[in-house]
Parts: structure tokens; C-alpha cells; sequence
């Protein structure tokens, strides 16, 4: 079976949540949508964020929700093909009602690039390019994603 | 090319954070790994990224929220009801702790919760492979 992760993040709307996730990218799965949570795939087979309602998710947990525009305890990081990929799914974020660069710009020259935007909720994704080439083999990086 | 994840967690204790990752299944990679932070894979395409307080705050200047409060919970698919009891007792002998939430057993579905050293939340699960695939529609789940 292949490896997939589900990263499930609480959410004060699920239908704005949904819109947004949807405008970033990522593709809907009904199978795994209800009107307390959907499944959001970000990677088919791999990559998927289920978004829950407060309810719901305290149906799983009795810790409290930090607020996420305030505080992190997470970075959530994607992968994308260019800098021109980047700097449009933060654009389409941007469009679809998050913020831009919570976090700083992440500019090494030619061989990486990344930025960031926060959900509706303030849950902060970044968005990051690597060149594949660039990758040195065997030896210990100074610079961790 | 398949898109990857890297979750950055912020750990207190880089030595202990990478041991408890590595006994729940994690392998390092010494390419993207320092004294600052250690790149855990848990595939090529998913990595968890547990980097120092010092490091983090290189990132955002937000604050890290008590471990009693939780803005997310990581799920594993893994594929037998025995795997999840394998990840969730070799997090507990490695500085975990185990079903900090209520286990969940559904019959085609068995899940429970481990918290990482930093009580971070990790949701090792298993699913009946028919319903995962779409093959089966999801049984109805009663409200606990």
C-alpha cells in the first residue's frame, strides 16, 4: 500500500474552508465529506487534509484549539515544480481570501524558493520549489527545509 | 513530478525527538539534517522536518502553543490493525504517549492517537482497504 498521510486541521467554516482548499489546488473527495468534515486531496494516493468542524474534532480530542493566526505549532509545507508555481499558488490563495507570506520569503538563488500563505484559519502553509539537481548527494545540508 | 509534504514540527530535544521518530518508523536523512534540525522520512514524498525552538523561530515569530492545545493531528494509513498497536507501543518506549484520545475501533476502521515528546499529535490508522478505495461506501459511525 502506498504511504498517505492525512493532516486533519480544525476549522471554523467547513464550506469556506472547502472553497478555499479548493482554490489552492487541491481536489475534493466526497467519499470522505460529510457536513462535519471534508477530505481535500492535495497529492492523489499520498497527501490529503481533512478539515473538521470544531465539533467534530473534539469528538477526537480534548485539547483545546490554539488560535492559529497568533500562534504555531506546525509548518506545513508543500512541494511545487517552479518558482512561477510558488508564487501562483500564493496568488491563488490570495484571491480565494488567505494571506500572503506569513512567513519570510525563503530566496536561495537558483537552486530554492519559498513562501507561504495561511488559511481562513491561520493555519500556515508553505509553498517551496527545489531544484532537484541541486540536491547535494550524500552530504549534510546547512540549510533544512 | 508527485508533490511532497514536509511537516515542520518545532521540538525541544533534537536527539530525543529523532529517536522517538526513527522507532515509530521514520528513517533519517543525513542530507537535510544538522544540529538545527533532522529531516525524518516517512516515504519519498512525505517527510516530517522536527527542528530546534532556534531554528523555528527562524521560520515564524509566532508563538508555539501549550502542548495541552492542538491546532493539528497528523494520520498515518498503515496497514493492519497490528501495525497501529506496533507504532503506538514503540512511541511509548521512545518518550511518547500512548492514546491520549479515545481509541477509535470501528470495525472497518481502527485508530489510536500517540503524542511525540513534544505532545505532538499522531493518529497511526488502519482502514479496510475496500472502504479506503472508494470500493465500499463509508460505514455510518455513531457519535461517541
Amino acid at each position: 500500500m502506498p504511504q498517505m498521510i492525512f493532516v486533519n486541521l480544525p476549522v471554523t467554516d467547513l464550506d469556506k474552508s472547502k472553497a478555499f482548499y479548493e482554490a489552492v489546488g487541491a481536489a475534493n473527495n466526497p467519499a470522505f465529506t460529510d457536513d462535519t468534515a471534508a477530505c481535500m486531496v492535495v497529492e492523489e494516493g499520498s497527501i490529503h487534509v481533512m478539515l473538521l468542524t470544531h465539533e467534530k474534532w473534539a469528538t477526537f480530542t480534548s485539547k483545546k484549539i490554539p488560535d492559529a493566526h497568533t500562534t504555531a505549532q506546525v509548518l506545513l509545507c508543500v512541494s511545487a515544480d517552479s518558482r512561477d508555481a510558488v508564487d501562483g499558488q500564493v496568488d491563488k490563495a490570495v484571491k480565494a481570501g488567505g494571506k500572503a507570506d506569513p512567513t519570510p520569503t525563503q530566496d536561495f538563488g537558483g537552486f530554492m524558493y519559498g513562501r507561504s500563505f495561511e488559511d481562513p484559519d491561520g493555519h500556515i502553509w508553505e509553498v517551496m520549489w527545489m531544484d532537484p539537481t541541486a540536491i547535494p548527494a550524500g552530504e549534510p545540508a546547512e540549510t533544512a527545509a | 513530478m508527485p508533490k511532497m509534504i514536509f511537516v515542520n514540527l518545532p521540538v525541544a530535544d533534537l536527539a530525543r525527538s529523532r529517536a522517538f521518530y526513527e522507532a515509530i518508523g521514520f528513517t533519517n536523512e543525513p542530507r537535510f539534517s544538522d544540529h538545527t534540525g533532522a529531516a525524518m522520512m516517512w516515504s519519498d514524498t512525505i517527510v516530517v522536518m522536527i527542528l530546534t525552538h532556534d531554528k523555528w523561530k527562524g521560520f515564524t515569530d509566532r508563538p508555539i502553543p501549550p502542548a495541552t492545545s492542538s491546532e493539528v493531528s497528523l494520520a498515518l494509513a498503515l496497514d493492519s490493525r497490528e501495525a497501529v498497536d506496533a507504532m503506538i507501543e514503540a512511541g511509548a518506549a521512545h518518550g511518547g504517549t500512548a492514546d491520549v484520545n479515545p481509541v477509535q475501533d470501528y470495525g472497518f476502521m481502527y485508530g489510536r492517537d500517540l503524542l511525540d515528546p513534544d505532545g505532538h499529535v499522531w493518529a497511526p490508522f488502519w482502514m479496510e482497504p475496500a472502504v479506503a478505495n472508494g470500493e465500499q461506501p463509508m460505514p455510518a459511525v455513531a457519535a461517541e
